[in-house]
């Protein structure tokens, strides 16, 4: 959508750049995470996405580069008390309950009502932990209490590193229904998490982040649209297959995927496809319709994008 | 940085090991008034005999351990001259500090708070309203002890009590702000506890005493924190007597300012 005025996104990185000693974490980032948006932030271990979400955060100090939050430098006051941070492991005091936990937070925030904090420990489910210590917490609690934190002051934008990290299938959809009430409250999320099955579920935006570097930006739409469904057929020789496929089927995208397996895009009829081959006595091992998830399209993407023939 | 301090008194108060040192701190107060009672007071020689702590001819010679000491020099002996409460304080100071590290807290208050050094300067005022609080109340529990123990020694004027108290909070709270430096900059309980021991208990500056003097140089080392507290007036005499004020000031604004730009450059 384009108005002719500036856009202002909820995060935007300029070149975003973070070296330790000569090795580059995150290289030249550019990143738009748009207001309202939960933005799936994708990457292996060690690609840079702590680091990045780090500098966004405004706890590293970036090399070179920008980060502006609602248009602004993330170094201005004002944008702080904007934001909720989760990064990595939930920062907790051991010895304390999770109400004092929240009330710490809320004290270095300068906040006075104590509503506040018995509001975002009801959001978490943590309202009855009383006085049990968090060193006694179970991995879930301590992550819905880091999130907790992060809720307090009622932020216009959280970063959520890992937040579904060791949490159980029940905390999980808590936590995701949790997302889903932020997002309609208007709330940005930007999230990173290697569960790439439940942020599929939330995100409506994802960046893929590979060695450093944002190797793609896409939306839900725009990834629906990539991930289209397909026909896969297992067959003995790909070499006789392939021209035979082409040959019968013009308007179809096919993609070797391995020496024995092929995929077919866009076909609206399968099983004219069987007889294709049958009739070039390709033998067939197996077939069938297929859909490409986030999961698949993140691995594609990180082996270097698609092979579309 | 009014809400950092409010956010760290209220961890202070529910901070078990800031009770635990200042109960050790008043327990050696005890062991150190039993001791002397036991060797200096008639009663409690008669007891030391008894149990066979000294023998007749040591009496007159163990009587005289408290010879032109008054309460306020006890208490000077028993907890700052010998570094015992700097390095109480300093384990104090080194488990506050570094369990925002260690908890990982720390990211959820440098996630809000872009100035930097205002975490340090609530960390230091911190530890300046825990001294106060800690000298005040081991100081009034040695005046108490003393009470209980028929006036063992003899009372101090006030003024000196209130000048000595003030010029040794001042430099206690330097060491605090040292203590604090060490922590940010290593992040590290084994080295914060360290620095307590070897800083604190004077360790490192009685190394470099004896290093320096064979240079006829260890005179500079009386401008050191530790030795500030051995060699610091117990009353105010003239003008050179302020000169303890002048060492911790310097060094608490030294470290404290250390500790802000070490933090200010640290990814967190």
């Amino acid at each position: 959508m384009d108005t002719g005025k500036q856009r202002t996104f909820a995060v935007e990185t300029v070149r975003l750049t973070k070296t330790y000693g000569g090795k580059t974490a995150v290289n030249q980032l550019q990143m738009q995470v748009q207001e309202g948006a939960i933005y799936g932030f994708i990457g292996k271990n060690g690609a840079g996405k702590s680091t990045a979400l780090k500098m966004i955060g405004g706890l590293v100090h970036p090399t070179k580069g920008e980060v502006r939050v609602f248009g602004k430098p993330v170094s201005q006051g004002v944008i702080r008390r904007r934001m909720g941070v989760l990064i990595e492991a939930a920062g907790l005091y051991q010895n304390m309950t999770a109400r004092q936990n929240v009330m710490m937070k809320a004290r270095c925030m300068g906040l006075s009502d104590e509503r506040s904090v018995d509001q975002v420990l009801a959001l978490t489910g943590l309202s009855d932990t009383g006085k049990k210590k968090v060193r006694n917490f179970s991995m879930g609690m301590k992550q819905r209490l880091g999130a907790a934190l992060a809720l307090v002051g009622n932020p216009d934008l959280l970063i959520l590193d890992e937040p579904i990290n060791g949490l159980d299938p029940e905390g999980i959809r808590q936590m995701r229904q949790l997302m889903l009430q932020l997002r309609d409250q208007g709330k940005t999320i930007l999230i990173s998490s290697h569960i790439l099955g439940e942020l599929s579920k939330i995100s409506t935006h994802y960046g893929i982040i590979k060695d450093g570097e944002l190797i793609e930006q896409i939306s839900q739409e725009e990834l629906n649209e990539k991930c289209q469904d397909y026909f896969q057929v297992e067959v003995e020789n790909v070499q006789r297959a392939l021209p035979a496929i082409q040959e019968a089927y013009t308007d179809v995208q096919i993609e070797v995927f391995d020496s024995r397996t092929i995929r077919v895009y866009g076909l609206k009829e399968t099983a004219g496809l069987n007889g294709v081959l049958a009739k070039k006595q390709i033998p067939v091992y197996a077939c069938g319709v297929h859909s490409m998830d986030l999961e698949e399209y993140f691995f594609d993407r990180m082996e270097g994008g698609s092979r579309h023939v | 940085m009014f809400n950092l301090l409010r956010m760290d008194l209220y961890r202070l108060r529910r901070s078990r090991s800031v009770y635990v040192c200042f109960g050790l701190l008043l327990a050696a107060s005890v062991v150190v008034f039993v001791m002397l009672w036991l060797l200096a007071a008639p009663q409690g020689q008669e007891n030391a005999l008894r149990i066979g702590l000294l023998t007749k001819d040591e009496l007159e010679t163990s009587r005289s351990i408290l010879d032109g000491v008054d309460v306020l020099e006890l208490f000077r002996q028993t907890a700052l001259d010998g570094g015992m409460y700097n390095v109480t304080m300093g384990i104090c100071i080194m488990l506050f500090v570094c369990e925002d590290y260690q908890g990982g807290f720390i990211k959820n208050i440098m996630a809000f708070h872009e100035k930097r050094y205002l975490y340090v300067g609530s960390k230091v005022v911190t530890v300046g309203i825990l001294n106060a609080v800690f000298l005040a109340g081991h100081f009034a529990f040695t005046l108490l002890l003393n009470l209980m123990f028929k006036d063992m020694v003899p009372w101090t004027d006030i003024q000196d009590v209130m000048f000595y108290l003030a010029w040794a909070w001042l430099l206690t709270t330097a060491f605090g702000a040292l203590e604090i430096f060490v922590c940010i900059c290593t992040r590290s309980v084994a080295a914060g506890s360290l620095a307590a021991v070897l800083l604190g208990g004077g360790v490192v500056v009685m190394m470099l005493y004896g290093l320096l003097n064979t240079f006829h140089a260890g005179g500079w080392l009386n401008y050191t924190i530790y030795l500030s507290f051995s060699t610091g007036p117990s009353r105010y005499t003239s003008v050179q007597d302020l000169r303890t004020f002048a060492v911790g000031a310097g060094f608490l604004i030294l470290y404290t300012a250390a500790a802000g730009i070490s933090l200010k450059k640290q990814d967190i």
